[in-house]
C-alpha cells in the first residue's frame, strides 16, 4: 500500500509543477476558461479522453464485465458511439458559436437574459450531479487504497483539484487530464500485453474458459440489466447524453477552428475507444484468473477489479511485481478521479462567473481581470461546496447521482442544445420549455425509481432516459409553439447558421 | 450597404449548399450508427437467446456484434473526417471568404 503512495506522491508533484507553469501563463478570460485556444487536435484529444474516461470507465466497466458479463461491454461500448454523435453534430457547431461555455451559445442564438439562465441551470445541475459522486467515489477509493479516512481523502482531493483549478485554469486542467490519460493508456497497453501472453495471443481463449467456469449464462446480456427498458435507456443516455455535458462541450473551446476540433475527436475516439474495448477483455481475464469471489470479497460492486487483476499479472500478492503493478493502477485510478472532477469545477465556475455573474448579474459589464479574479473565486468555493456534498454523501447512495447526471444531460442538455443549433423557429419559450421539462421528469423519475426506493419504487426503470428524453424534446417544442413566433429571432436565425456552419459571424 | 447585404446573401446561399452537402452526407451515417447502436441495445433487451448463438468458439452474437460496433464507430470517424476536410471544408472557406468581402466593403 505504501507503493501505491509513493507513486501517488509522484503524479502529484507532476500535476503542482504542471500547475505552477500554467498559472504563469494564465492571466485573461481566454486564458483561463479555454487555455487561449492554443491546442492542438491531439493534444484536446487526449485531454477529452481523460476527461471522458471517470473512475467510473476505468475501475467500473473492468468491473462490471468481470461480475455481470456481456452487460459490462455494453456499458463500455456506449462511451465510444456517443462520440459519433458529437462529431456529426455538435463539436463543430459548439466551436464556431460560444467562446468558454455552453451559456455561450445559447445567449448568441437566443439573445435574451432567460435563456441563459436556462443554460446556466442546465450547466450547473448536471456538474453538481456528476460532482457528488466522483467525490464520494474518491473518498472511498482512496481510503481502501492508502489507507487515509474517508473525510481526509475527500479532503484531499478537493483541495488538490482548487489548486489546479484556481491558479492554473483550463491549461492546468487540460495538462492534468493529458497526464491522467498517458498514464491511463499504458496502464492498460501493459495489462493488455501481460493478458495477452497469458493466453498466448488468442483473446478467443478468454472466452472459453469465462464460459467453461461461470457457463454460458455470463456471456448473455441482462445480467446486470434485467429490464430491457434499462438495456435501452442506458443507450440512449449514452449517445446523446454525452454530447449534453457541458465539461466535455467546452472543451471544444480549447483549440483554435473547428477543423480542429473534429480532429481532435477522432483522436479521443481511437485512443478512449480502445481503451474500452480493452476493460471487456480485463474483465474477462479478471473473472477468469482472480476469480468473482475475490472480486466481491474486495468490493462488493467489482471496482477493486482492476487493481486486482494487475496485483496477479504482475506475480501475485506479497510479490514484488503483483505490488507495483497494483500500486501503479491505484495510482492512476486517483489521477483519474483528480483530473475529472477539477474539469467538472472548471466548467461550473465558467457557468458562474461568466454566464451567471457577468453576462447575467452584470449583463457583460465586467472587464476581463475581474472575470479572471472572479472565475476563481468562483472555482474556490465550488470546490469547498464539493467537498462538503462529498463528506457528506458519505454512506448514501450515490449511484442514482451519475445516472441522474446523464440523464439530465440527454433530456435537458441536449434537446435545448440541439434545436438551437439547427431549428428556426426555437426560441426563449422553448429553452426553458425543453430545459424545465427535461430536468423536472429526469429527477422525479429516478427519485421515485428502483436506484433511490429500491423494492418500493413506483416506476421500474433505473435509468429514466428512454422517456425523459422524448419529454424533453416535447418541453421544447411545445414552449416554442406556445410562447408565439419571435420573428426578429427567426431573422437572426441566418446569420446565426453563417457562424455555425463557418466561424465566421456577419457583423 | 446594399453591397454588404448582396454579398451576405451570396455568402447566405453557399452556405444553404454547405446544409445541403452535409445533410446528404451526415444523415445516412447517423441513421447507420443509431440504428447499429439502438438496434443492439434492444437484442440485448428484447431477444437475449439469440444474443447468444455462438459465432466462433465461445464468442456469441452479442459480443460479435458488439465488436462490429467498435469498427463501425471507427470507419465512421474516419469517413466523416475525410468527407469534412474534401467537401465541407472548402465550402466553409467560400461562404466565410464572400463574408469578409462584404466586411471590407463597409
Amino acid at each position: 500500500m505504501n507503493l501505491t503512495l509513493g507513486i501517488f506522491i509522484v503524479i502529484l508533484l507532476i500535476t503542482l509543477g504542471i500547475t505552477y507553469w500554467a498559472a504563469k501563463r494564465t492571466s485573461t478570460t481566454a486564458d483561463f476558461y479555454a487555455a487561449d485556444s492554443r491546442l492542438t487536435a491531439a493534444q484536446n484529444g487526449f485531454a477529452l479522453a481523460g476527461d471522458w474516461c471517470s473512475a467510473a470507465a476505468f475501475l467500473g466497466f473492468t468491473g462490471l464485465t468481470a461480475l455481470y458479463g456481456m452487460d459490462g461491454a455494453f456499458y463500455a461500448l456506449g462511451p465510444l458511439v456517443a462520440f459519433c454523435t458529437v462529431l456529426f453534430l455538435i463539436a463543430e457547431p459548439m466551436r464556431n458559436t460560444g467562446r468558454y461555455t455552453l451559456g455561450d451559445v445559447i445567449r448568441s442564438r437566443m439573445q435574451t437574459r432567460t435563456s441563459l439562465l436556462a443554460a446556466i441551470a442546465g450547466t450547473v445541475v448536471v456538474n453538481f450531479a456528476y460532482l457528488m459522486p466522483q467525490m464520494a467515489g474518491a473518498g472511498v477509493l482512496v481510503r481502501l487504497l492508502t489507507g487515509i479516512s474517508y473525510d481526509w481523502a475527500v479532503i484531499f482531493v478537493g483541495v488538490s483539484m482548487i489548486i489546479y483549478v484556481a491558479f492554473g485554469g483550463m491549461l492546468a486542467t487540460t495538462w492534468v487530464q493529458i497526464v491522467k490519460a498517458v498514464l491511463m493508456l499504458s496502464a492498460g497497453a501493459i495489462i493488455l500485453i501481460m493478458i495477452l501472453s497469458v493466453v498466448h495471443f488468442n483473446p478467443l481463449t478468454l472466452f472459453a474458459d469465462a464460459e467453461q467456469k461461470y457457463t454460458a449464462k455470463y456471456l448473455l446480456p441482462g445480467n446486470y440489466l434485467k429490464n430491457p427498458f434499462d438495456q435501452i435507456s442506458l443507450g440512449l443516455g449514452y449517445v446523446l447524453g454525452l454530447a449534453g455535458l457541458p465539461h466535455v462541450m467546452t472543451r471544444f473551446y480549447t483549440v483554435p477552428d473547428a477543423r480542429t476540433a473534429r480532429r481532435s475527436v477522432v483522436w479521443v475516439m481511437f485512443l478512449a475507444g480502445a481503451f474500452f474495448a480493452g476493460t471487456t477483455l480485463f474483465g474477462l481475464a479478471a473473472a477468469n484468473y482472480v476469480g468473482q469471489e475475490a472480486i466481491r470479497a474486495a468490493d462488493k460492486g467489482g471496482n477493486l477489479t482492476l487493481p486486482l487483476l494487475a496485483q496477479y499479472l504482475g506475480g501475485g500478492k506479497g510479490s514484488f511485481g503483483g505490488d507495483l503493478m497494483l500500486g501503479f493502477v491505484a495510482a492512476v485510478a486517483v489521477a483519474t478521479i483528480l483530473a475529472v472532477v477539477s474539469a467538472l469545477t472548471l466548467s461550473t465556475s465558467g457557468a458562474i462567473a461568466h454566464d451567471f455573474y457577468v453576462n447575467w448579474v452584470k449583463r457583460g459589464q465586467v472587464d476581463g481581470k475581474t472575470e479572471v479574479w472572479i472565475a476563481r473565486i468562483a472555482a474556490v468555493v465550488i470546490g469547498v461546496l464539493a467537498i462538503a456534498l462529498g463528506i457528506l454523501a458519505q454512506g448514501v447512495n450515490v449511484a442514482v447521482l451519475v445516472i441522474l447526471a446523464i440523464c439530465v444531460a440527454a433530456s435537458a442538455n441536449f434537446p435545448v442544445l440541439i434545436l438551437s443549433l439547427f431549428w428556426r423557429r426555437f426560441n426563449t419559450g422553448g429553452v426553458v420549455g425543453g430545459m424545465t421539462v427535461g430536468l423536472i421528469s429526469s429527477v422525479v423519475l429516478a427519485m421515485i425509481g428502483p436506484a433511490m426506493r429500491g423494492a418500493d419504487a413506483l416506476w421500474p426503470l433505473v435509468n429514466p432516459t428512454v422517456v425523459s428524453l422524448p419529454l424533453g424534446f416535447l418541453g421544447a417544442v411545445l414552449g416554442t409553439l406556445i410562447s408565439g413566433r419571435d420573428t426578429e429571432n427567426e431573422k437572426r436565425f441566418d446569420a446565426f447558421l453563417l457562424q455555425v456552419h463557418t466561424g465566421v459571424a456577419p457583423g | 450597404m446594399t453591397r454588404n447585404g448582396t454579398s451576405l446573401e451570396v455568402a447566405h446561399a453557399s452556405v444553404k449548399e454547405l446544409i445541403a452537402e452535409k445533410l446528404k452526407y451526415l444523415v445516412p451515417m447517423t441513421i447507420i450508427f443509431m440504428v447499429g447502436y439502438i438496434g443492439l441495445t434492444i437484442l440485448a433487451g428484447f431477444a437475449r437467446d439469440l444474443m447468444g448463438l455462438k459465432i466462433i468458439g465461445s464468442v456469441n452474437l452479442g459480443f460479435a456484434l458488439i465488436a462490429l460496433n467498435y469498427l463501425l464507430s471507427w470507419a465512421l470517424a474516419i469517413v466523416y473526417g475525410r468527407i469534412a476536410a474534401s467537401k465541407f471544408d472548402p465550402l466553409a472557406a467560400r461562404a466565410a471568404m464572400e463574408i469578409f468581402g462584404a466586411e471590407k466593403l463597409r
